[in-house]
């Protein structure tokens, strides 16, 4: 659905040039709900910003749905646009216009029908709950229902994808998690890829599928969310990962095992249903080994568990390696790992 | 009652003369100094249509005429008025250099309200596909229409001011009467009512033009 292909993005301002994204690469499927994390400064709103061609790059190729952007006219462009939504962090919307009048504009651009346009517009309202609100204006509503009607929008002119810029950064958490749900809804029931952008790990992990981390204009690691959670490599994503799941152990507990001269632990990691299968009473009873349990943390990533275990295993060689091969088949993954 | 040379209806028809001066000066300069406005917006470089060449003609320009103090504006464009209206004195002479005097203010004004429309305003209607005719149509101007009632507010009051001066070519007018009559022939009756007039009319034109602008910022 959106490929992009090293791309590098240089800002000339003032003859001094600064460098936004270097060779970037990476791929959305149709369906996707992609998400880019990063801290401020890494190049995300530029990243977004290519897909819809708000930003050119310097280099690379930005391929949207089978079209490779940079081939296409200026009024091509502008009806490629309309079929990719936008929402924004500081909403954007028309303050001079009611509600109605502001979900109806891309239909208006576009020059629709009055009927048409009253139609899709009052589905939409109701769709993201604020059929009540038609005719109010932007001022008397909360930012959570500013951002409904942006993503109503967003959504008025059927796109196939819909970007989100930093969309859910002016919200409380209670109205974060609403609007999260809302873009899930959005793509289980129109089918439409999203791609967004954040700095909360905990947005990555309530909706995404996939992720990738960006640092200083590099994607760092990509890949699914439940394996960037399960094992991030980089120390960016690591600190990303620990906003929202503890994987690696806190350190009073590190402490305790250096008293107890503990070196290396098993760090099992488990996802879905194995997650809360009986693999420790297995590990006990089937091989004999003397299992304590160090630390553990379970999470909940896109519907499905995240169950990571350290474990400080005592027992024969011979039974640790059967062990270690009944985990790999009951697709556990498996590190020893020195404390 | 007073010592004074001026009469009721004297003073009824230079109400209507200023009227007439500000009214016609300011639907025309309202146009032209809009469309400059706008043009100077987008073409800047950056803007939504950059057009360099555009922008590096009309932006000295308009810094230009608006160096030049009305009472020389006035004398200076005798020739040219003549030209256009045919005389060189009376009302319709004074609107030709009031015109000229105030479509560069004008400009600047509308220049400002419409910068003070977000980028995020313009972002959101580029990502709709909208074209640039739609962009300045359906988003600058609505979101900026408050703020540009409140600069033609301004804007009509330099008129009333300036329309004073129109007397240098015969033109008539509230201002004329507080030169003619109460300065030059110190009519204090004559300088101190056409004084009070003018506050009136100031005042009632920027009550109105605030009024408009919260009717349409709704707030």
């Amino acid at each position: 659905m959106i490929i992009l292909e090293d791309i590098h993005k240089v800002y000339l301002r003032k003859k001094v040039e600064t460098t936004a994204l270097k060779g970037v690469s990476l791929q959305v499927d149709k369906g996707d709900i992609f998400g880019v994390i990063g801290y401020s400064g890494a190049g995300k709103s530029t990243l977004v910003r290519l897909v819809n061609y708000l930003e050119r790059p310097t280099s690379g190729k930005v391929i949207v749905d089978g079209q490779l952007l940079s081939d296409r006219s200026a009024h091509e462009l502008r009806q490629i646009k309309k079929d990719i939504g936008m929402i924004f962090q500081h909403f954007n919307l028309l303050e001079s216009k009611t509600i109605y009048q502001n979900v109806a504009m891309p239909l208006i651009l576009s020059k629709k029908g009055k009927k048409e346009i009253k139609e899709r517009v009052t589905e939409l309202l109701a769709f993201v709950g604020l059929s009540d609100k038609a005719n109010s204006y932007p001022n008397e509503l909360s930012g959570g229902q500013k951002q409904r009607v942006g993503i109503a929008r967003a959504l008025a002119s059927n796109p196939k994808i819909l970007l989100c810029d930093e969309a859910t950064s002016a919200l409380d958490p209670q109205t974060t998690q609403s609007i999260l749900d809302l873009l899930k809804k959005v793509n289980n029931e129109y089918g439409i890829t999203i791609m967004l952008i954040t700095h909360e790990m905990s947005v990555i992990q309530k909706v995404c599928n996939k992720v990738a981390v960006m640092e200083e204009g590099e994607i760092i690691e990509q890949g699914s969310v439940l394996d960037v959670f399960g094992h991030p490599k980089h120390t960016t994503s690591k600190n990303f990962v620990q906003t929202v799941v503890r994987t690696e152990i806190p350190a009073n507990i590190k402490r305790k095992l250096a008293e107890r001269e503990v070196s290396t632990l098993a760090k099992l990691e488990m996802v879905g249903d194995h997650a809360t299968e009986p693999v420790l009473q297995a590990l006990i009873n089937t091989f004999h080994l003397d299992v304590s349990v160090v630390f553990t943390n379970m999470t909940e990533i896109q519907d499905t568990t995240l169950a990571i275990w350290y474990l400080q295993i005592e027992g024969k060689e011979s039974d640790k390696r059967a062990a270690w091969q009944f985990l790999e088949e009951q697709n556990v993954r498996y590190e020893e790992v020195t404390v | 009652m007073f010592d004074t040379n001026i009469t009721l209806n004297q003073f009824v028809e230079a109400i209507g003369d200023t009227f007439y001066m500000v009214g016609m000066s300011l639907l025309l300069g309202t146009i032209i100094g809009t469309i400059f406005g706008i043009l100077i917006v987008v073409t800047k470089p950056g803007g939504i249509i950059p057009f360099p060449i555009v922008y590096m003609i009309l932006n000295p320009i308009i810094n230009i005429i608006r160096s030049v103090p009305f009472i020389i504006l006035i004398v200076a464009l005798i020739p040219f008025t003549r030209s256009i209206v045919g005389t060189s004195i009376g009302n319709n002479a004074a609107i030709v250099p009031l015109i000229i005097f105030i479509t560069p203010f004008i400009a600047r004004l509308v220049e400002n309200s419409l910068l003070e429309v977000g980028p995020g305003i313009i972002e959101a209607a580029e990502s709709m596909g909208a074209t640039p005719f739609q962009v300045i149509w359906h988003f600058i101007l609505p979101e900026a229409f408050g703020s540009l009632i409140l600069s033609l507010t301004t804007a009509t009051i330099s008129l009333v001011g300036a329309s004073a001066m129109a007397g240098t070519v015969g033109a008539g007018g509230v201002g004329n009467i507080a030169i003619v009559y109460g300065y030059q022939r110190f009519d204090s009756f004559a300088m101190f009512s056409t004084v009070v007039i003018l506050i009136i009319i100031v005042q009632v034109i920027q009550s109105t033009g605030n009024k408009l602008a919260r009717m349409i910022r709704r707030n």
